[in-house]
């Protein structure tokens, strides 16, 4: 059941890198925070011990209802294009993710036979770390920047559950609580750079001078 | 036992043979219905097929032999094909080992022959259209390949009616190779019978149209093979999605039937609702659409071949 979770991961990546629309990356967020609190939740269905829940719970609410509420309203208030301006054609994107996709596959398969991992969450968490990579280096809004940040936090998260049966649950708060932080900080700082160059776009920094 | 196999497989080319107009004329009206208008009745496609087929075709003067006869190779391998697939919980008239290769290249016979018959003529239009068709046929083969060349790993066999058989839905692993195969299947199906988000089977600008545009210069009954042929691989698809989503495991005939008919109106209801909800992609964002669902298929083989 685990898995399926993972596969339907995969596939919110695939469909990250295909999408121009900045609406659905934010939609995509939300989605990718519901599984990864559905990911944590079996721990509970296990046990039964109400502790364990307390992570789930605030996971689904920092990643599902308060960061992407977060980005919605920046990318309301700074008015983003409806539409993402691209370096790299999606279907190039596209074809490299999968090309990526499967080399993790392998790379998940060689390592899950030296240490008592399972292969298939391995590889997706690190599939989602690598594409999180992809979407900063081949967008080129701010925001996609701090999209793509935060799709790589769900990848350490996704790795955090497979690899480290029980991670301490302070280490986890604080993750949680630095991940909001941070987002609000670029939000802030997303704020100045417009405020300075009137647009947010990582090619109006390229002409940067003193 | 044999006999009565042959009496229900012939009954299901018959159903796919004449339910397919009333499949796309319930599609129409449900389309028609969400946007708020009263629409065509859902016989609609009977009448129009009726009424071409009383006309006389006419050729081009330009038309060699291949116009004459495309038309007709392209039916009959589309009808041929339509004897693969099972419905509901018969055995298809043709089944042997490795009879979803042969499926996929009928179908593709289908379409070369539709595709010669389209430059036979000479029109720029047509030679447009099938330029289109071809290039993203390429496209949606691999979607067929990694989707059914997965479940036939699953199964391990390579015919529809053993690998719907042995789908076994109590199974988990089974589930996650349902749900990913049934999004990429439902694209194949989308592009290859020209249906919204890639092609819009009503429109009537040439330099948009996919497959409408290579029929332009046929009339009479070739257009009734084309437009017919076009229906029942619309209900072709549709069996074949409808297969995923079977559950095998009962050999109740009557129960097939009803559990056939009922996925058939659900997928019809989807199909309305998807093509109501979107719109066409731009030319050059049809590739990466299909490679997207070509990736899923890719996925799923992956999950196979790395679950223990």
């Amino acid at each position: 059941m685990e898995n399926v979770i993972h596969i339907l991961f995969c596939l919110t990546l695939l469909y990250t890198v295909v999408t121009t629309r900045i609406k659905s990356y934010v939609s995509m967020l939300v989605l990718q925070g519901l599984l990864i609190a559905c990911v944590m939740i079996f721990p509970f269905l296990k046990s039964l011990s109400i502790h364990i829940l307390i992570i789930p719970l605030l996971t689904l609410l920092v990643k599902t209802i308060l960061i992407p509420r977060f980005i919605s309203r920046l990318i309301v208030n700074l008015d983003v294009p409806r539409v993402v301006e691209t370096t790299l054609q999606p279907f190039n994107l596209l074809l490299l993710l999968v090309a990526t996709v499967i080399l993790m596959f392998i790379a998940a398969q060689l390592l899950s036979e030296y240490a008592p991992v399972p292969p298939i969450p391995l590889a997706a968490a690190f599939s989602t770390i690598i594409t999180g990579i992809y979407l900063i280096i081949f967008r080129t809004a701010l925001i996609i920047h701090v999209i793509g940040f935060l799709i790589i936090e769900n990848g350490i998260f996704l790795l955090g559950t497979t690899v480290a049966a029980e991670m301490p649950t302070m280490v986890e708060l604080g993750a949680l609580l630095d991940i909001f932080v941070v987002v609000f900080l670029m939000g802030i700082a997303i704020n100045r750079v417009r405020s300075t160059f009137s647009q947010i776009d990582v090619s109006a920094l390229e002409r940067l001078k003193d | 036992m044999e006999f009565v196999n042959l009496i229900l497989g012939l009954l299901s080319l018959l159903i796919i043979l004449f339910t397919s107009p009333l499949f796309a004329g319930f599609i129409n009206k449900q389309k028609a219905m969400l946007t708020g208008r009263m629409g065509p009745v859902i016989w609609q496609p009977y009448h129009d097929l009726r009424r071409l087929i009383r006309k006389e075709s006419i050729y081009a003067e330009s038309a060699s032999f291949i116009s004459r006869v495309a038309p007709v190779i392209s039916f009959v391998t589309v009808a041929v094909a339509a004897m693969m697939i099972p419905i509901g919980y018969t055995i298809p008239l043709i089944h042997f080992k490795g009879d979803i290769v042969l499926f996929v290249y009928l179908l593709g016979l289908s379409r070369f022959f539709q595709i010669l018959g389209a430059m036979d003529i000479g029109s720029s239009f047509e030679g447009m259209g099938a330029a289109r068709e071809a290039t993203f046929s390429v496209f949606a083969e691999p979607i067929y390949f990694f989707t059914l060349g997965s479940l036939a790993f699953v199964t391990g066999f390579t015919s529809f009616w053993d690998v719907f058989h042995n789908i076994n839905l109590s199974n988990p692993s089974f589930i996650i190779f349902i749900i990913v195969c049934t999004i990429s299947a439902f694209i194949m199906m989308i592009t290859e019978c020209s249906r919204m988000p890639v092609d819009d089977p009503n429109t009537h600008l040439e330099l948009t149209m996919i497959h409408e545009v290579m029929i332009l210069d046929n009339a009479g009954f070739d257009l009734f093979l084309y437009q017919y042929t076009a229906t029942i691989k619309l209900m072709i698809y549709g069996s074949f999605l409808i297969c995923f989503l079977n559950p095998f495991g009962l050999s109740n005939h009557a129960l097939g039937y009803v559990i056939f008919a009922v996925l058939t109106v659900i997928l019809s209801s989807v199909i309305a609702w998807v093509e109501t909800m979107t719109s066409r992609f731009k030319m050059k964002n049809i590739p990466q659409y299909l490679l997207f669902a070509a990736a899923i298929g890719i996925l799923n083989l992956l999950i196979y071949s790395f679950m223990k």
